[in-house]
């Protein structure tokens, strides 16, 4: 007896329509189906799902999302910043040294500063929560979703990259309910592109800094950006090393529902406090080490060129020449390969305490505008943090693959800052 | 005696990849839920759609609560399709009937029930409406396991294939208490990755692999 003789060459197909047929009768003698009637998402999916309409609608509401944060997070930012500044002028008057200069540079300059970002990061978390349990971000999915098969990416993939907006680690672990261990590669090597709350606070000083009235179009551009390289990235990698054919997937779309003040807080205060709890372990370590540098060896004007935190930067900044980076800058990017936060963190120890509208004078009198702009773009494109890199080892169970993420996105981190540079130059801005 | 009831439900993917557990106890008989991966299908080929199917097999729960949305059974009685194909002990829970009479759907819970061979419960979980019911049901399910006939026949010659596939399958001593045959044989017939590797550690390999292959 052979199977194939009855079933063809594809069984698995045979049987499923058999099955399907199965639960159609069953469903024609139990389920009768009256009128419908128009119900509201009907009427909203018209929109949001549109062919046409559809990705912009996403955008413009991403838009409106960053115009919010920034409004609603700016005089919270304002208090967290003043109460650390105060914090760290008591810390100045300590009559030991050593002592006085951890607290008032180390702590309360370098992670004190990062805190101030807390406003802006929980911000974005409840607009997200809003979107989300509101219905509308499965709908997001969904609309990318039938662009990405149409370009012969895995629509699933999107769901994982949307999750990246908060962290990119439970992101790049959503991959496994993707099918094919191609499919699965390529969203773990893009997932790295989305822009997650780490970076946020960079984009938020540097556009402060330099974009005034258009620095939430200029964070919002980040996102845009992101999604933009994470996409032709994995049209790439299709093309050349994990070529294949996607498989089409449903996604149950849940019906639109108003969200609650109260579910969406309670979703802001989840994903924030791993924030506030990164603050608590990692960012303060890290402004425990990055003080350290700066003031070793002792005796050299803290934050200094002449500081070890400073001879990194030296040493380091030619490679970033041609995108206008100084020394400073190049040392916090250094660090930042740790997490994301350390960018800022950094320039707020190595440019000493003054809080944010001194930094951000000192970063205006010493780079560019475009050259802010490329900063911004590096952040978001390089490697997120080291545990991004850890995750992606256990996923992928390849030490290959994870040397070729980290290496991949810090070419194209550097390509793309380069390109800002570039056209920066081009369009006559400098 | 203890019975352990497990719970499946359904999500949107990427939200559960791995499973959870939790428990309760009910009329004083403590039950053990077990949330798996939201699936519409039980294929090797996708990780959380095999988390859910290994646990099945290897677990054997004393029964699989399958929640559905009522306003879109087409899809999803698939997965109970292939839950009963596993010959597992399933509750059906028809959630959200709200929307599907909102769809203007009426739906013969009495007969549906009937067609498939398994008891169904009709809730709309935001709200709160028919968890009583679904909480006693579960219970009366989990004790009483009931023997229900196929509720899927192929054509005659898929079944006897599958008879002729289950009869060589028989052979072997150490596959029936592992796995369902019949489902064994019909996942060998879509040469599905996992019983093909089955099939060839097994002692009748060369039987089997002679009708598949």
């Amino acid at each position: 007896m052979k199977a194939k003789k009855v079933l063809g060459d594809d069984a698995d197909i045979v049987l499923a329509d058999a099955r399907y047929e199965q639960i159609s009768k069953i469903i024609e003698a139990s389920l009768v189906k009256g009128e419908r009637k128009r119900t509201v998402t009907d009427v909203l999916d018209k929109v949001f799902l549109n062919k046409y309409v559809g990705i912009p609608a996403f955008f413009a509401l991403l838009w409106a999302v960053f115009q919010f944060t920034f409004e609603a997070s700016a005089p919270f930012m304002g208090l967290i910043e003043m109460l650390f500044a105060w914090l760290s002028s008591l810390a100045a008057q300590i009559p030991n040294e050593v002592v006085a200069s951890l607290l008032a540079d180390g702590i309360f300059g370098g992670l004190g500063f990062i805190l101030s970002f807390t406003a802006p990061i929980f911000f974005l978390f409840f607009a997200l929560s809003l979107l989300e349990d509101s219905g509308y971000l499965a709908r997001v999915a969904f609309v990318f979703d039938k662009l990405m098969f149409k370009l012969g990416l895995h629509g699933r993939s999107f769901i994982p990259m949307l999750l990246g907006f908060g962290c990119n680690l439970p992101a790049i672990m959503a991959a496994r309910s993707i099918e094919g261990k191609k499919d699965r590669l390529i969203t773990i090597l893009t997932v790295p592109f989305m822009s997650c709350a780490a970076r946020l606070p960079v984009y938020v000083l540097i556009a402060g800094a330099f974009f005034a009235s258009h620095a939430a179009t200029a964070v919002w551009s980040m996102y845009v950006i992101g999604i933009v390289v994470a996409i032709l990235f994995a049209l790439l990698l299709r093309k050349t090393i994990l070529k294949g054919e996607p498989a089409p997937f449903i996604i149950e779309l849940p019906t639109y529902k108003m969200p609650t003040l109260w579910g969406s807080v309670l979703h802001m205060w989840e994903r924030g406090v791993s924030f506030l709890k990164k603050a608590g372990t990692y960012l303060l370590v890290g402004a425990i080490i990055l003080w350290v540098l700066s003031v070793l060896p002792w005796g050299v004007e803290a934050g200094s060129g002449d500081s070890l935190i400073g001879l990194i930067g030296q040493t380091l900044q030619p490679l970033f020449g041609p995108l206008g980076f100084n020394w400073q800058i190049v040392s916090s990017l250094v660090f930042a390969f740790l997490a994301k936060e350390l960018v800022v963190e950094s320039l707020g120890v190595i440019y000493g305490v003054g809080g944010e509208a001194s930094i951000q004078a000192a970063l205006v009198a010493s780079i560019t505008p475009v050259s802010a702009f490329a900063l911004m773009v590096f952040t978001l494109l390089y490697v997120p943090c080291l545990a991004t890199v850890g995750v992606i080892k256990k996923e992928t169970g390849s030490w290959k693959w994870t040397l070729f993420a980290v290496l991949s996105e810090m070419a194209i981190a550097y390509l793309g800052a380069l390109l800002i540079v570039g056209l920066g130059g081009l369009l006559g801005f400098s | 005696m203890v019975p352990g009831a497990r719970q499946h439900v359904g999500n949107w993917p990427g939200k559960t990849v791995e499973k959870k557990e939790g428990s309760f106890s009910h009329k004083g008989v403590p039950l053990k839920l077990v949330d798996l991966p939201g699936t519409y299908s039980l294929t090797a080929a996708a990780e959380d759609e095999l988390v859910s199917r290994n646990f099945i097999i290897e677990e054997k729960p004393d029964l699989v609560v399958d929640v559905v949305d009522a306003s879109n059974l087409e899809r999803n009685l698939y997965l109970t399709m292939l839950l009963l194909e596993l010959d597992t002990n399933v509750l059906l829970v028809l959630n959200m009937t709200d929307l599907a009479k909102e769809k203007g759907y009426k739906i013969n819970i009495d007969n549906l029930s009937q067609k498939l061979g398994i008891p169904i419960i009709a809730t709309v979980a935001t709200k709160g409406k028919g968890i009583a019911e679904l909480k006693d049901a579960i219970l009366k399910a989990a004790q009483t396991r009931i023997t229900k006939k196929n509720a899927l026949n192929y054509d005659k010659q898929i079944e006897s294939l599958i008879d002729y596939l289950v009869a060589i399958l028989t052979k072997d001593k150490n596959l029936p208490a592992k796995y369902p045959l019949r489902w064994l044989a019909i996942k060998l017939l879509e040469k599905d990755e996992q019983a093909l590797a089955v099939a060839k550690t097994s002692a009748v390999s060369r039987e089997l692999l002679e009708v598949v292959a």
